[in-house]
């Protein structure tokens, strides 16, 4: 089973509706400086540290991994619905991991939030994504 | 015409334009290679570089390519019919904007995803980096005039929209404060933050703001005042840091863009509206020749510079794969090409009647001044359709629009901040460079300057903007075009839009300068006459750099090097 890893933190320089001067202005550009958004750098360095943690230790496991800004609710809020779905929640859980998911950071492994509003330690994220894939995990002798 | 089978229509062309030709830009053009790694795999460190879900990376490449330019541009251009419009949309998306757009993302992927602005100077040469500064600095402060304008008019023309949008600057810096300081949800919040301001135009249309009184005490018209207004707001705005307003204004636009998206067609569909505007409009003697002006009238929409710089830089550093620069690149422009079309069918489908139309498109200054007037009338005529009482309707789409044009001034003043600071640094002017305040304060002069330029017609100032964006996506067509050419492959894909946009914007440009030298606009001349010389340098830029790599291509035989960037 695949599962999906999603990271939801916010991407400097994202604005929306802006006339494409979306995504202009952070370090990526020629036209910005490191400190506009270095209030969204310190939290996607922070996720970076979770992400490159997560990818090292699941670099074996079928396991997608997604980093998502929180404003993409096109996208987020049928993934998050979706995954939840495909685990069986009810629809009361189903509201409750979706208000969570979609918060400035989060992270939602198979639709099921373990963090959100804050970035854990590495330690603490990457323990606690293995322990939630080892549950979501069929037990082969039951199958 | 029903209105909704030129959408299908539409539709239609878009979805064979990325079926098939995308496709032979993907495998013969650009030769994308989908096990060759992209600096998303290559340089992952999951803060700038990460791969990519294509879905995600659409999500957020097109919320930020669209805007308020996609739809002042097509609402003017109708008034030479709605035919010739649709049809530069509809071919421009698929022959010029997806070519540009997928160029520069592909053509950024295979150089370590660098922005188009340091690609220029690597391809074509270091001079070319200067020339992309100066275009962007005349494009920023052309975007920051004419958004200027385009708001005091609407806040005019529609009274009950200044309430809601002023309320939602207190109601987006509180959304900031809630989510970033408790670091809670954020759905529930937008979801309010979009509620109350929607039911805050309840509130505008009992209460119109109307500045006339107080602009006429001062000496002053009411448009003049709103403009003053809105750059010191702007000066404001673009000192305080983004987390206060910009970025929690964003999560209520980012649900506001597919509202209005969706309300536009599913309005078109339910009303089943025909089209009342002439397909090929008889215009006024004197008016400007849709040849070649409708190609610079309709820029974003049909092809946009400003998107090459939004694919290279940040979109090309989060490709999974190289074959996802199809989708998201060719594809992003098509969203763009549909908010065009949702702009000429409001403005020709949704204005009721053929005789009002006639009215508003009398000729061109009425036209252009009142453009975003009819598009926010025809998206409110389509809201109807979906139950929504027609003056909350129409200021409910008049508060969109502003939205979209209050945050490109905002970030627009921002960033030209950055491009005359580096200005500053490029001629050795010190005090420019370091100095915030002072840029931030020119960043804000020189277009309230040209938006409040005495009897400007807002048609003038719309179609220098629209020159230089068709500059930009020209420097970007040469250099995805010379990077095609080196790797042995044929350009024509880049070639023909590219010559036909230089030819277009020169043409426009020069029959420009005897127009605003006649009418003694002697501002306008000035500003054109640079954008001409901007033109005519690039063009020599161009051509010396495919008589490079053609030297270069004979001289090693014909291995072009289709290896490596």
């Amino acid at each position: 089973m695949m599962h999906r890893i999603i990271l939801v933190r916010e991407w400097d320089a994202q604005l929306a509706a802006s006339g494409c001067c979306g995504r202009l202005g952070g370090e990526n550009t020629e036209l910005g400086d490191t400190e506009t958004f270095a209030a969204n750098r310190s939290e996607m360095e922070a996720m970076g540290e979770v992400y490159r943690a997560l990818r090292a230790e699941l670099f074996d496991e079928d396991v997608e991994i997604t980093v998502v800004d929180p404003r993409n609710m096109v996208w987020l809020v049928p993934a998050l619905l979706k995954d939840a779905r495909r685990r069986g929640l009810n629809l009361r859980e189903i509201w409750s991991q979706l208000r969570r998911g979609i918060s400035y950071t989060s992270i939602v492994v198979d639709g099921k939030v373990l963090f959100n509003g804050r970035i854990p330690p590495v330690e603490d994220a990457v323990a606690a994504v293995k322990k939630e894939l080892e549950i979501s995990e069929p037990d082969p002798a039951v199958v | 015409m029903p209105a909704v089978v030129v959408a299908i229509l539409v539709f239609v062309a878009f979805f064979l334009g990325y079926r098939f030709y995308s496709k032979y830009l993907a495998e013969k053009v650009y030769a994308l290679d989908k096990s060759k790694p992209t600096p998303a795999h290559e340089f992952e460190d999951g803060v700038d570089y990460v791969p990519t879900n294509k879905h995600v990376l659409f999500g957020h490449h097109f919320t930020s390519v669209a805007g308020a330019a996609p739809i002042v541009g097509p609402a003017i251009a109708v008034f030479w019919g709605w035919v010739p419009a649709l049809l530069w949309v509809v071919l421009g998306t698929i022959f010029a904007a997806g070519v540009h757009d997928f160029g520069a993302l592909v053509i950024s992927v295979r150089n370590r995803a660098q922005n188009i602005g340091t690609l220029a100077s690597s391809v074509i040469n270091a001079r070319a980096r200067t020339l992309f500064l100066l275009i962007i600095f005349f494009l920023l402060t052309l975007v920051n005039a004419v958004f200027a304008v385009v708001i005091a008019n609407l806040f005019i023309a529609f009274p009950g929209s200044v309430i809601p949008i002023f309320l939602e600057i207190p109601l987006a810096i509180f959304i900031g404060q809630y989510i970033y300081r408790r670091r809670t949800s954020a759905l529930i919040p937008s979801l309010i933050g979009v509620a109350l301001l929607y039911l805050s135009i309840l509130l505008g249309q009992a209460f119109p703001i109307d500045l006339s009184p107080i602009a006429s005490a001062i000496g002053l018209d009411a448009r003049m005042l709103w403009i003053i207004l809105l750059f010191a707001y702007t000066f404001v705005a673009s000192r305080i840091p983004v987390w206060v307003l910009l970025q929690p204004r964003d999560y209520i636009n980012s649900h506001q863009l597919f509202i209005a998206l969706g309300v536009i067609f599913l309005g078109v569909l339910i009303g089943f509206d025909r089209i009342v505007a002439p397909a090929i409009a008889s215009v006024p003697e004197g008016s400007p020749h849709w040849f070649p002006f409708l190609f610079i009238t309709i820029a974003c929409g049909a092809i946009s510079g400003f998107h090459s710089l939004v694919s290279s830089g940040t979109t090309s550093k989060q490709l999974d794969n190289e074959e996802d620069a199809r989708y998201v690149g060719y594809f992003g422009s098509v969203g763009e090409g549909s908010l065009a079309l949702g702009s000429i069918l409001a403005a020709t489908a949704g204005l009721g009647a053929y005789t009002v139309w006639q009215e508003r498109y009398a000729d061109f200054n009425t036209a252009s001044s009142g453009a975003v007037g009819n598009f926010v009338e025809g998206v409110g005529h389509f809201a109807n359709n979906l139950g929504v009482p027609l003056g909350i309707a129409t200021i409910f789409a008049a508060v969109v629009v502003v939205s979209f044009a209050a945050t490109t001034m905002d970030t627009g003043v921002r960033l030209q901040r950055y491009i005359i600071q580096e200005i500053g640094e490029i001629v050795r002017f010190r005090l420019l460079a370091r100095n915030l305040t002072l840029a931030a304060a020119l960043a804000v002069v020189i277009p309230l300057g040209l938006a409040l330029y005495p009897d400007l017609a807002f048609g003038r100032l719309w179609r220098l903007f629209g020159t230089t964006n068709q500059l930009t996506a020209g420097l970007a067509l040469a250099v995805v075009a010379v990077w095609v050419f080196t790797r042995n492959r044929n350009p024509l894909a880049q070639i023909v839009p590219l010559v036909f946009l230089l030819a277009m914007t020169t043409w426009a440009l020069f029959i420009q300068l005897g127009d605003f030298f006649r009418a003694g606009d002697y501002l306008l001349v000035a500003i054109d006459g640079v954008i001409f010389v901007l033109t005519l340098w690039l063009i020599i830029e161009a051509i010396g750099a495919f008589q490079r790599a053609r030297s270069e291509r004979a001289a090693s035989g014909t291995d072009g090097g289709t290896t490596g960037a």
